[in-house]
């Protein structure tokens, strides 16, 4: 005989403005079954959970059913309340009257009435589980960092300080992502190769970290603390082990006349390359599609000129299966194009700037290429039309961001400061210059972030606009600018030599398929979603898999290392202990009704299901049916929904569990 | 020849090939058993039969009336064929996709089968008497529609070529187009009304190879998933397990129609799902051994215009 416990929780008000808590607690007393029902103002709290501990004790309760939140916000707390009174923490459920209900209603009659339907059909649900012993698997203490930025960087050298092997995975042929193409930094402006290019050294030389570049995650197979990833390294012309990095290579090929992607375009680099000289690791390789080798299978200059016989025109994409525990995904971010339309996407491009047709009008990164001392014009600020120097220089902040009607409404955060940064390193490098800056705000919040922005006005002589732009246009050699200043109210006409966009920035291009190949989730701008946005922020909701950097929304360099370390702290929590609890709500697979379609094996995101020969006494084989390995089982019921003759049930979601849930209503 | 009427000469031949090769194959300890088809007692009928052997090879036939998916017999039915051993089985082009979407189901092994195809120019209609010539008029729907008169990949055929066949307009394709003009509450009328008709009698799950389920979830009664009596609920929840089951597996045998005694046109079903797949997928049951169908895998390929 069941003697159910409900508690009803008010939530502060969360749940009480809208649900009378106290019917709730006296209807469902009188439910079958139910042999204690109360309310308490913080259930979570804890008196809260005393009062829940006391009542299992006094009144001998076998099942309980707590009325509150979410189950993903306070499962946890409550099974370990429950498993503390001596109950087994599987007879414990959650009734979500809190999201599923008063959140999302206002009428009080008609939520409380559902709170009480809600309750009633965990109230069957739970009298039907069963006690579940807790599983526990293995962890393989190798972390999976995927991107080689600062924040992969900063995650992978922290994993691999505690003593973890690392696998970093970078899909450029060298690590340092944007870092390491920045100029300066805010709000200090130290140079972004001095203090990102020994990072990249210490990458390289750590005996516990393994740098993948040029390759890319194919399949990722397994779950937390059992990871399968499949990597591809994709063909880089250049045996890696052969090669000295001396360059002759580089110096020798006749294709020199390639826009390098590393210097946004504006600087050339040769069909056999490494992105830019402090590359890690320094190791060229062969650009196929500009190659003349592999476009007409002539010249072959770099594998004559190589001392070591480094240069293979032969070598194939191969694939490289590693085993890991957790994953740190840091790909980082990708910038909002004036010109690009992506189909299918929100972002409507900027016709009136001339959708980036105007050779003058140049993005943020753009510009740091040029003030970058190891950039295409060796840090001078020079117009990319006609090399001259620019002496009128507009910034227009918030292109892409902030704008609803072209696609994005957050804030990319950055642009402001480094806008900032960009008007003092023009006046430091053009004295007779003059910068203005169209923008919105100034959003400077951070450690001497203000100090920073003030500096560029009042020591620099940067003009600041309030107001946005209207127009672009091309006259003569001059950009005009039409703007608003809506401070004093007039419009603003401006001839300028150049202008720099800092424009939004987005998730990398392809963010969303790597999510489907790891299985977290994104939000519409493809930005991947933290667990809880306040108190998880840098764990996916997938368990096993952190997030650094600006893959999750835009984020600055301070921010994206703490993060970066966050999740690396996160990583080592977990390879502190040689096995994981697992939650044991996994399915069971009924033997003497399974046919062996192993339509659940097809279906299986985690190849749990396995095969299992049924033999009779004398050994011959009867049947083949499926076995659910329960360490590997996730829960997720996608067997338990495709199983045609319903043979596979997963613990605490059974059909009886279910139907009996649908008939409570 | 007129190219209205499908010309059935060819299977004459086709039997003698048939009887020559099971003869073969038992005699030399091949096989064994053989599911074929022999002649029934009606005059024109034929009905199968498992042959085990070699002086019975000679009752093996093939004509119009052998309608019958064998498949069915090597999976529901399969306690009445020896089980050790190879088996051979006489087969039509679209048995064939059963036999093929049997085996991606892990049901059958290739290795354990000696297929023996038939050319086929088309069977009778089920709703014509058994010595009736096959015209456009008698010739079962299905076969209007057949893509695949001569089975691919099987380990015999006998040789004999096909004659030119009959355009036909396809039954199917009309009554499907027809459906899809109307209304959802139209169509649903309509549904209502076949399924009300239903009698639960299971002859459909019985006869179609794909139903192999030890136990069939509408008979569990711990929890009741679908009402057992004959009564619109409990016959549209089966009509709707039974079409749902069999989206992405049914290549259009159309056996369960054949057996229906209320005459519910429950190939409709399966073939308007064929199309859906076809669409959206891109994807024809049975055309070869798949390890997963698009209903149990995900391509980035995949539409996903429903995720807003």
């Amino acid at each position: 005989m069941s003697r159910i416990g409900v508690f009803i929780c008010h939530c502060g008000e969360n749940i009480s403005r809208t649900v009378d808590v106290e019917r709730v607690a006296a209807e469902i007393g009188k439910h079958p079954g139910v042999a204690f029902s109360t309310d308490y103002k913080y259930m979570c709290s804890d008196p809260g959970q005393t009062l829940l501990k006391k009542a299992i004790q006094e009144q001998k309760l076998t099942h309980v059913v707590v009325a509150a939140c979410s189950p993903r916000m306070h499962e946890k707390t409550f099974r370990k309340a429950v498993e503390a009174a001596g109950l087994n923490p599987f007879l414990c459920e959650m009734a979500n009257i809190r999201e599923h209900c008063s959140w999302v209603h206002e009428n009080m009659e008609e939520a409380t009435v559902k709170a009480i339907d809600i309750v009633g059909m965990m109230v069957e649900r739970v009298k039907k589980n069963r006690v579940l012993p807790t599983i526990t698997v293995p962890v393989t203490k190798r972390a999976l960092v995927i991107g080689g930025g600062i924040a992969g960087i900063q995650a992978a050298l922290d994993i691999a300080d505690c003593g973890h092997e690392v696998i970093l995975v970078e899909r450029e042929p060298s690590i340092g992502g944007h870092m390491a193409q920045l100029s300066e930094t805010f709000p200090t402006l130290d140079c972004s190769q001095c203090i990102m290019t020994p990072k990249m050294v210490d990458v390289a030389n750590h005996p516990k970290i393994k740098l993948y570049t040029h390759s890319e995650i194919e399949l990722v197979e397994g779950y937390i603390g059992n990871f399968q990833v499949t990597i591809k390294k994709k063909a880089r012309s250049v045996d890696e082990d052969k090669c000295t990095g001396c360059g002759v290579c580089m110096t020798k090929c006749p294709q020199k006349k390639i826009p390098n992607k590393f210097d946004q375009n504006i600087g050339m680099r040769t069909a056999i390359y490494v992105p830019f000289p402090q590359a890690v690791p320094n190791t060229p390789v062969i650009d196929r599609d500009n190659c003349t080798w592999f476009k007409t299978g002539k010249c072959s200059v770099c594998q004559k000129v190589c001392g070591p016989g480094a240069v293979d025109f032969e070598q194939q994409d191969c694939l490289v299966v590693e085993a890991v525990g957790a994953i740190v995904v840091a790909t980082g971010f990708d910038l909002y194009s004036i010109a690009e339309k992506p189909k299918g996407s929100p972002i409507k491009g900027y016709g009136e700037f001339g959708h980036g047709k105007i050779p003058d009008v140049i993005d943020g990164m753009t510009f740091e290429r040029l003030a970058s001392a190891s950039g295409p014009t060796g840090g001078k600020i020079l117009r990319p039309s006609d090399g001259k120097e620019p002496k009128q220089i507009v910034f227009i902040q918030c292109i892409g961001s902030r704008a609803r009607e072209k696609g994005i409404s957050y804030c990319s955060k950055v642009c402001c400061m480094y806008t900032a940064k960009h008007t003092m390193l023009y006046h430091h490098k053009v004295h007779d210059g003059q910068a203005y800056v169209f923008f919105m705000d100034a959003r400077t919040p951070g450690k001497s972030y203000d100090e920073f922005w003030r500096r560029s006005i009042e020591e620099e002589e940067a003009v600041y606009i309030r107001g946005m732009v209207s127009r672009l246009y091309q006259k003569g050699d001059k950009i005009v600018v039409m703007g608003s200043d809506i401070a004093v109210g007039v419009q603003v006409e401006i001839e300028a030599d150049m202008v720099v966009l800092a424009t939004a920035i987005q998730p990398q291009k392809g963010a969303d398929t790597l999510a489907q190949k790891l299985g977290i989730s994104y939000d519409k701008y493809h930005f991947y979603s933290e667990a809880h946005a306040k108190l998880r922020p840098v764990e996916c909701a997938t368990a096993g898999i952190y997030l650094a950097g600006a893959c999750q929304g835009p984020k600055d360099i301070p921010e994206t290392v703490s993060q970066a370390s966050a999740a690396a702290a996160k990583v080592m929590t977990l390879f502190s202990r040689d096995k994981l609890e697992r939650e044991p709500i996994v399915a069971r697979v009924r033997e003497a009704g399974c046919v062996g379609c192993f339509a659940c094996k097809k279906v299986c995101a985690y190849g749990a299901v396995e095969e299992k020969e049924i033999r009779d006494r004398q050994g011959n084989l009867i049947k083949v049916v499926a076995y659910v390995n329960p360490g590997v089982c996730a829960g997720c019921g996608t067997c338990q929904a495709t199983c045609p003759s319903k043979c596979v049930e997963l613990d605490g979601y059974t059909d009886e569990q279910i139907i009996a849930m649908i008939e409570a209503l | 020849m007129s190219t209205r009427v499908p010309d059935t000469s060819i299977y004459f031949a086709v039997t003698e090939g048939i009887r020559a090769e099971a003869n073969r194959l038992l005699s030399a300890g091949e096989v064994t058993a053989i599911v074929g088809y022999t002649t029934g007692r009606r005059t024109g009928s034929s009905q199968p039969i498992i042959v085990t052997d070699a002086d019975d090879t000679a009752r093996l036939c093939f004509s119009v009336t052998s309608v019958n998916n064998l498949a069915v017999y090597l999976t529901k039915a399969k306690k009445e064929i020896p089980k050790n051993g190879k088996i051979g089985i006489v087969v039509k082009g679209c048995d064939l996709k059963a036999l093929v979407g049997l085996m991606g189901e892990s049901q059958l092994k290739r290795e354990e089968l000696y297929l023996i195809g038939v050319p086929c120019v088309g069977v009778l209609a089920s709703t014509v008497q058994p010595s009736t010539e096959l015209t456009a008029e008698t010739i079962a729907p299905k076969c209007r529609e057949c893509d695949a008169h001569l089975p691919s990949g099987c380990d015999f055929l006998p040789d004999v070529a096909l004659p030119p066949l009959p355009q036909l307009d396809g039954k199917y394709t009309a009554e499907i187009a027809r459906l899809e003009a109307l209304t959802p509450a139209e169509r649903w009328v309509y549904w209502k009304e076949q399924f009300a008709k239903c009698i639960k009698c299971y002859a459909c799950r019985q006869v179609c190879p794909f139903c192999f389920c030890e136990q069939c979830l509408c008979d569990r009664n711990k929890p009741q998933m679908v009402d057992t009596t004959p009564r619109p609920s409990g016959n549209t929840a089966w009509h709707i397990v039974r079409a749902m089951h069999l989206a992405g597996r049914c290549a259009g045998c159309a056996e369960c129609e054949r057996v229906c005694p209320m005459d519910i046109p429950l190939n409709l079903l399966n073939r308007k799902m064929a199309k859906e797949l076809k669409e959206l997928f891109d994807y024809e049951a049975g055309l070869e051994v798949n390890d997963k169908g698009p209903l149990t895998m995900f391509t980035e390929k995949d539409d996903q215009s429903f995720i807003k």
